[in-house]
Formats: structure tokens, C-alpha cells, sequence
């Protein structure tokens, strides 16, 4: 503690450097602390449960050439051949959750409702659905095949039954059991039937606000924007997908074929946030390392310029702790006060983030956490200088004088 | 003498090779972050149109429901119903004006050994191309009434050419589409505008499409987009026309009006329009529609995301970190060569001759540190393609604009970064160094 007003008065003559140094510290925790918290955001927000076997999902697009092809005879010509693969562990033919395309409605818990709807995404799925998807059926029960309807996009396609997600469920039956009640198109007086509640589905569009609520229509749908989707067993999804291109350019070459794992379409999804992960680790990353460095240089000068001093000190029995402990100690108290200004510009510097571009609050943990690391790397930082400055020999230094 | 200082500052650049590396690299890393990220948002706020700005308008008529108002820009639906798009072309005030909208099909050649494949398609009226100003390589764009009646006529994009007809003159020759036989009437010259303004609902940064065929196609090909569409509630249509004259929201419109005059009037006719709607019961909401310009409909349809924005202001903090870093880099370089600055002062250097040799010191640099950065900037953008799965490519690259903008950037931050270590070193006093020589 004696040490405090000589480390003052030294730190007096190079204020500036000084200053510099701090407000390095300062300005660094502003921005790397608003950085974490955005990548924490978005890391939880891209790894969250799907509730469908991304992993084992490949999806098949078939564009046939000629000019009336018979989609639905394909539909079901392909999905025998599909099934009877000894990789495959259950298909469907819809449209895949997590790419970026779909089509939701607003749904109601009451008939003839106009305002007010839960946005839900649509589904048209065959009886194979919940093993195809690998969902979890948390309650009731999957269709069964003679309920499947057929409808085209100028036909009309309702249906008297319906499984949703169990987020749905919980939003318009809250305490109530979902099942056998009934939901309706917004406007519209034609019940469906709640039959089966599936654990989670995120919908086409994860990032939206009416991601995971879902539901499911018994319909197998004439159109082209639907897929093929196919769920591989462990391990053999990659092959499937060569598997697949053979298998259906065999049964019918003349269409153009389309095969995709469903990962690489959630992955495309989210190429914009994994983007923002990425690039705002990189600026904490070098940020850290930049200021790492200033420090090392200015605390190598500062040790080069009292080379005389720390000798004369060594010489009138001061040992290597107390001026390694020194250089430390100066350190210190300018990375306090630079994380003390830092502490304020993070959140001046959140409040902009917030309000200009939506950007998630900052809780005073990350800075906490944020600003502790920035002082342990400042101290590190200093300690490889200052140990050099401990090894400064009396005799070599003194000699001169 | 400028010559001579740079080579003082080279030299004392040498003198100390991890300190000025630590600089240029502080500099350099802070100009790389910056430039990314500036580059990504200078691409992404262009605007193909610009020469154009004052002229063409995007149209939005507000048919939505009574209840609750669209999501899309100023609260109205960002695309117009097919019956209205087919009522506003009957309008003769435009100078010209598009209907359209994406699609797709399946694309083959008789006695081709190409195998088939799936092109994305535009389908439009014949005022796309001189509206847009497109230009044609071979060929010219369809007739009037192919607007209204059906043509079996296709318009390709050179690209497409290149693919099918080897880049050879291919008007007259045969293509399928879903088994249909069109004949190609024209080749586009190369146009691939990014952000794709004319079409920014359906991915701002995807490619233009690869042909382009008349509007008066839709009653025999039974199209139905492979865009967006929107609808405020379920219609189900019982059959194709029923489809085409439901409420459902599918197709983009564009106007061409030279002139203030000429935009009043065609408000007049909107108003109108909507008025007569009215009157049939359509049209249940108050009376709104809007015509945006380019630079208008790219910032409503908001192409610069917000993630991006904050980036490039993250980036400019990171630069900002970088110049205080070197800043406190320089005061010590300068500050360790203080004994020699006090021989040359005392030998009748000026204050002004050191402080400016000085400076231009860190300005060499901030040249270093420049060339680091746009090279950090040309690695940064390639791991951003890459990030982007390929969604980015157009729009991940640096032109000359950006490079030198990288330069002068770096040059900058250097000359803030010396302004006060050289002020320092050149006012500091000479005699107190002379005397511990």
C-alpha cells in the first residue's frame, strides 16, 4: 500500500500515455461487452431445439418436363419406391420447416372470429409425417391414411382434423386439454378437430415471432413447391442423398431432381446470424489482442526508461517481487479506471445499439464478466514487461552511475 | 524535403521493427474490420436505379382488409392483386408500366444432350426492359398484344444463352418450358443488379432471372407465382380464373412518370380507381396507396438490415480502439527517440520541421497499415461470402471506390493517430536530453 503515491506520482509524468491506455481499456469494453451479449443472443436463438431430426433429414424436389404429368400418381409412386429403401426410417411429401418458405394463416379457438388471429405456419402432410419429421407426438394421435384428403391450389382443401404443436395447444387452451377441441381459420366456421399434439415444430421461419406455431393438415397437396421429405436411419443420410437422385432419376428420368439435407437449408437460414456470430467474435477476439499488445508496449518503454531507477531500487534492497508488483500495480489502477469509464460507455453505447437496431439489452453480469477478463488480460499483459524489469541486475545498471 | 522525411521515417521505421509492426498492425486490423463491414453496406445501398430515381415509382394499393392493416411498408401490401395490376395497365398516363412477377419451370431442348433443368423465370409485361433499362444483345422484347393474348415468346438473359446456345445469336430457335415449345425472340445484354430493386420481396440479393416471358401467358399456362404471395383472408378459388380475380396479392408493379405533371394525373387515376373498387365493395380500408422511388422502396423494404448497421458502427469503434492504440504506440516510439530530436533541434532543426517529419512518419504508417487493411478487408469479405453460403457474392467485394476509401481511411487514422505524439516530441525541451548525453 506504501507503494500507491510513488506509483501516483510516476504515473503524474506520463499521464497521457497513461490516459490512452485506459480509455484503450474503456472503449474495448463498450464494445466488446455489447458484442457478447449480441452473439449470446444469437447463438441461443440458432441452437435452440427445432423439434425435427435435422440432422438425418434429406429433402428430394421433383420438376417434371412434360406438360401434364400427374404429380400426385408421382407423389405416390415415389414415396413406395422411398420407403422400401433399406436407409430410409420414414418420408413424407410436404414442405420442409426451417428454410425460409412456407405459408402460415391466422388461426382461431373460435368460429367466425375476424381479429385477433395467432399467426400459425401450415403443413399438408401425409399419415408418415411425425416419423418422417422425427417430432415427438406428445398427446392423441397421427393420422391415419384413409384421412389423407387430396386437393390442388384451385381446389378447395379444408379439413375436420388437425394436429398442432403442444405451443399452440398451450396458447389457445392454456390449462385446458387440447385435444378433441376444435380451431378455425380466422373468419372461418368449419371446425378442425384437435387429433394429436406434437412436442415442438418451429415452422419454416424460425426467426419470426410466430416461430413454433404449427399446424398440420391431413392433405396430400398437387403441387410443386412440395418435397419429398425422408428421414434417414443414424449415419446414413449423406448417402441417402446420392441414394435418392439415382433412385428417383431411375423410376422417372424425365424431371429435373433436387436432393438437400435439411441441415444445410437451416444452416442457409441462419446464414445471416451465423454471419453476425462469427464476425463480432472476430472484433472480441482482435480487439483483446490489440489492446494486449498496446499495453505490452507502453509497460516494455515504461521499464526500458526506468531501467536506472529499478536498479538503484534493487541495489537499496528491494527485491524482484516488490518491482514486479509495482509494474502490476500501476497497471491496475490505470485498468480501473479505464474499465470504471468503460462501464459507462458500454451502456451509452447499448442504449444506441437498442434503440437504433434492435439489439438485446445489456445485463450488468456481461459487463461484469466482460470487464473482470479485460482486467486479467491487462494484468497478464503487464506481467510478461514487468518480469523483465525484475530481472534487472543492480550491478549492471548501477555501474554507470 | 518531403522525399527525405520519408525516408527518415522508413529508416526510423526499421530502427524499432516490433513497435512499427505492432503499429501498422493496429492500424492495419482496424482498417480491415472498418472496410469489411463499410463494404458490405456501400454494396448494399446501391441502387441500380439511381439515374432513374426521379421517375419510376414502385405502386402499393392499400386493398387490405377492414380489420388489421398489412405488414408490408407504410402498412399496405408490398404487391398488388392480379385484377388490379390488370386494371392500372389499362391506364394510358404512364409513360410506361410493368406487371410481373417471379416464376419457374422446367427447362428443356428437343434433340439436346443437355439434361433438363430448373430456370427462374420473370413473367412480365413488355415494359420491364425499357422501363429497367435493360439492354438487348440479339433480338428484341415482345409485341404490345402479347401482354394481352398469349406468345410463346421468351426473352433470355445472356448468361442463359451462353448456356444453351453457346453465346451464339439464338433468336428463332426453339425452347421448353414444362413441355411447352417458345421461341426465343431476344438476348439480353449482361444485367444483374444488386440489391435486386425491381423485385426486393422475394430475396434482395438473388440473381436476375435467367428468362423473361409476356404477361399475356397466365390463362393458358395456368401460372401461378413462385413469389410471395399474401392474402388478408382464406379465399379458396374454384378454379383458375377464379384464382386470377380473387384479392390474393402476387404481382409487382412499376410505373414510369416523366414528370410532376404527368405523376399527378396518374394519382388522380389511383384515386379513382380505388374509389370505383370502393363502390363495389372492395376495398374496405381508408382510401391509401403510395408511388416510391427506387431510393425510396430499398429503404422501406429495408435492404441494409439492421444487423448490418450496427456492424459497421461496431467496426468503426474497433477502428477508433486501433487509432488510440497506435496513439499511445507513437508517443512511445517518439518520446524513446527524444534524445536525438534534442542534437537535431539544437543543430537549428525547426519545431515545424520536426513535428512535420514526424507526422509524416505515422503517415507512412498509416500506408503500411492501408495496404494490411485492404488485404485483412479482402480476406474478411471472402470468409463473409462463404458465411453467406453464396447468398452475398455480388455484394461481397471491393471496388476501386472501396480501395481507395481503405487508404485514405488508413491515412487518416495514422496522421489522428501522430497528430499529438508529434506535437509532443517536437515541443518537448531539447536541453534536458542534450545535458544526459
Amino acid at each position: 500500500m506504501l507503494e500507491l503515491r510513488p506509483i501516483l506520482s510516476a504515473l503524474w509524468r506520463h499521464k497521457v500515455s497513461a490516459l490512452l491506455i485506459a480509455l484503450q481499456l474503456g472503449l474495448t469494453l463498450a464494445v466488446i461487452s455489447n458484442a457478447a451479449v449480441i452473439v449470446q443472443e444469437r447463438i441461443q436463438q440458432v441452437t435452440r431445439p427445432t423439434g425435427v431430426a435435422v440432422a438425418d433429414i434429406v429433402t428430394a424436389h421433383i420438376a417434371p418436363v412434360a406438360k401434364d404429368y400427374d404429380l400426385l400418381q408421382a407423389f405416390r409412386l415415389d414415396l413406395a419406391m422411398i420407403r422400401a429403401l433399406p436407409e430410409v426410417v420414414a418420408a413424407t411429401v410436404s414442405r420442409a420447416p426451417l428454410t425460409g418458405s412456407g405459408s402460415s394463416s391466422g388461426v382461431q379457438a373460435e368460429p367466425n372470429r375476424e381479429v385477433g388471429a395467432t399467426p400459425a405456419a401450415i403443413f399438408m402432410v401425409d399419415e408418415h409425417f411425425i416419423d418422417a419429421l422425427g417430432m415427438q407426438l406428445v398427446a392423441g394421435r397421427t393420422f391415419a391414411a384413409e384421412e389423407i384428403g387430396e386437393a390442388s391450389e384451385t381446389t378447395s382443401w379444408r379439413s375436420n382434423t388437425v394436429i398442432i404443436t403442444q405451443q399452440l395447444a398451450d396458447k389457445f387452451f392454456a390449462n385446458t386439454q387440447a385435444l378433441g377441441k376444435a380451431i378455425y381459420f380466422s373468419g372461418e366456421d368449419n371446425p378442425m378437430e384437435v387429433v394429436g399434439i406434437v412436442a415442438r415444430n418451429l415452422g419454416p421461419w424460425p426467426n419470426s415471432t410466430r416461430a413454433g406455431n404449427a399446424i398440420f393438415l391431413p392433405i396430400l397437396m398437387d403441387t410443386q413447391k412440395h418435397d419429398f421429405i425422408v428421414r434417414a436411419a443414424p449415419g446414413q443420410r449423406d448417402g441417402l442423398v446420392k441414394l435418392l437422385e439415382e433412385k428417383l432419376a431411375e423410376r422417372d428420368s424425365e424431371r429435373v431432381i433436387t436432393v438437400k439435407t435439411l441441415e444445410e437449408q437451416k444452416n442457409r437460414y441462419y446464414a445471416g446470424d451465423n454471419t453476425l456470430i462469427t464476425m463480432l467474435s472476430g472484433v472480441v477476439g482482435l480487439l483483446t489482442f490489440i489492446v494486449a499488445l498496446g499495453i505490452i508496449g507502453l509497460t516494455v518503454f515504461w521499464v526500458a526508461q526506468r531501467q536506472k531507477q529499478i536498479g538503484v531500487r534493487r541495489a537499496l534492497g528491494a527485491n524482484r517481487s516488490t518491482i514486479c508488483r509495482y509494474f502490476l500495480l500501476e497497471n491496475l489502477m490505470i485498468a480501473t479506471t479505464g474499465i470504471s469509464f468503460g462501464v459507462a460507455a458500454a451502456q451509452i453505447f447499448n442504449h444506441f445499439l437498442v434503440s437504433a437496431f434492435n439489439q438485446p439489452p445489456l445485463p450488468p453480469a456481461t459487463v461484469a464478466s466482460c470487464a473482470l477478463a479485460l482486467v486479467l488480460i491487462s494484468l497478464v499483459a503487464a506481467l510478461i514487461p514487468s518480469l523483465r524489469a525484475a530481472n534487472i541486475s543492480p550491478a549492471t545498471v548501477t555501474r554507470s552511475l | 524535403m518531403l522525399a527525405y522525411y520519408m525516408v527518415l521515417a522508413l529508416r526510423s521505421l526499421q530502427r524499432t521493427p516490433i513497435l512499427s509492426a505492432l503499429m501498422v498492425a493496429a492500424i492495419a486490423v482496424g482498417v480491415g474490420a472498418a472496410m469489411t463491414t463499410l463494404t458490405l453496406n456501400y454494396m448494399m445501398s446501391r441502387n441500380a436505379l439511381a439515374h432513374k430515381d426521379d421517375v419510376l415509382y414502385a405502386v402499393q394499393l392499400d386493398s387490405w382488409g377492414p380489420d388489421e392493416s398489412a405488414e408490408g411498408p407504410y402498412q399496405m401490401p408490398d404487391q398488388l392483386s392480379y385484377r388490379d395490376a390488370k386494371a392500372l395497365l389499362r391506364s394510358d398516363i404512364p409513360q410506361r408500366q410493368v406487371a410481373m412477377h417471379r416464376w419457374g419451370a422446367t427447362l428443356t431442348r428437343e434433340n439436346s444432350e443437355q439434361s433438363p433443368l430448373q430456370a427462374e423465370i420473370r413473367v412480365s409485361t413488355r415494359d420491364f426492359f425499357p422501363l429497367f433499362d435493360i439492354p438487348f444483345l440479339y433480338g428484341n422484347r415482345w409485341e404490345q398484344s402479347a401482354d394481352e393474348s398469349p406468345a410463346r415468346q421468351v426473352v433470355l438473359s445472356q448468361a442463359m444463352n451462353e448456356r444453351l446456345f453457346n453465346g451464339d445469336n439464338s433468336v428463332g430457335q426453339p425452347v421448353n418450358l414444362n413441355g411447352e415449345v417458345f421461341t426465343v425472340i431476344g438476348v439480353l445484354k449482361h444485367w444483374n443488379p444488386s440489391p435486386k430493386v425491381y423485385d426486393l420481396i422475394n430475396g434482395a440479393f438473388k440473381d436476375s432471372e435467367a428468362l423473361y416471358i409476356p404477361f399475356g401467358l397466365h390463362h393458358q399456362l395456368q401460372i401461378y407465382t413462385w413469389g410471395n404471395y399474401d392474402a388478408w383472408w382464406n379465399e379458396i378459388p374454384k378454379n383458375y380464373q377464379d384464382f386470377l380475380n380473387s384479392h390474393l396479392v402476387w404481382t409487382q408493379y412499376w410505373v414510369e412518370l416523366k414528370d410532376a405533371e404527368q405523376k399527378k394525373a396518374y394519382e388522380h387515376f389511383l384515386t379513382a380507381y380505388i374509389k370505383q373498387q370502393k363502390a363495389e365493395g372492395l376495398y374496405p380500408r381508408p382510401l391509401k396507396f403510395r408511388l416510391s422511388r427506387p431510393s425510396e422502396w430499398l429503404r422501406v423494404n429495408e435492404v441494409l438490415a439492421d444487423d448490418d448497421r450496427m456492424l459497421g458502427w461496431l467496426a468503426l469503434a474497433f477502428l477508433l480502439v486501433c487509432v488510440i492504440n497506435a496513439t499511445a504506440l507513437l508517443l512511445v516510439k517518439f518520446l524513446r527517440k527524444a534524445p536525438e530530436m534534442g542534437i537535431r533541434r539544437a543543430l537549428g532543426a525547426s519545431r515545424n520541421a520536426v513535428f512535420s517529419q514526424h507526422l509524416i512518419e505515422s503517415g507512412c504508417i498509416g500506408l503500411l497499415g492501408g495496404i494490411g487493411g485492404i488485404l485483412l478487408a479482402i480476406v474478411g469479405l471472402a470468409r463473409l461470402r462463404q458465411l453467406q453460403m453464396g447468398s452475398l457474392d455480388q455484394i461481397a467485394s471491393m471496388d476501386w471506390v472501396m480501395m481507395s476509401a481503405a487508404i485514405v481511411l488508413a491515412l487518416i487514422a495514422s496522421i489522428l493517430a501522430g497528430l499529438y505524439p508529434a506535437w509532443r516530441i517536437s515541443h518537448s525541451s531539447s536541453s534536458a536530453y542534450l545535458k544526459t548525453q
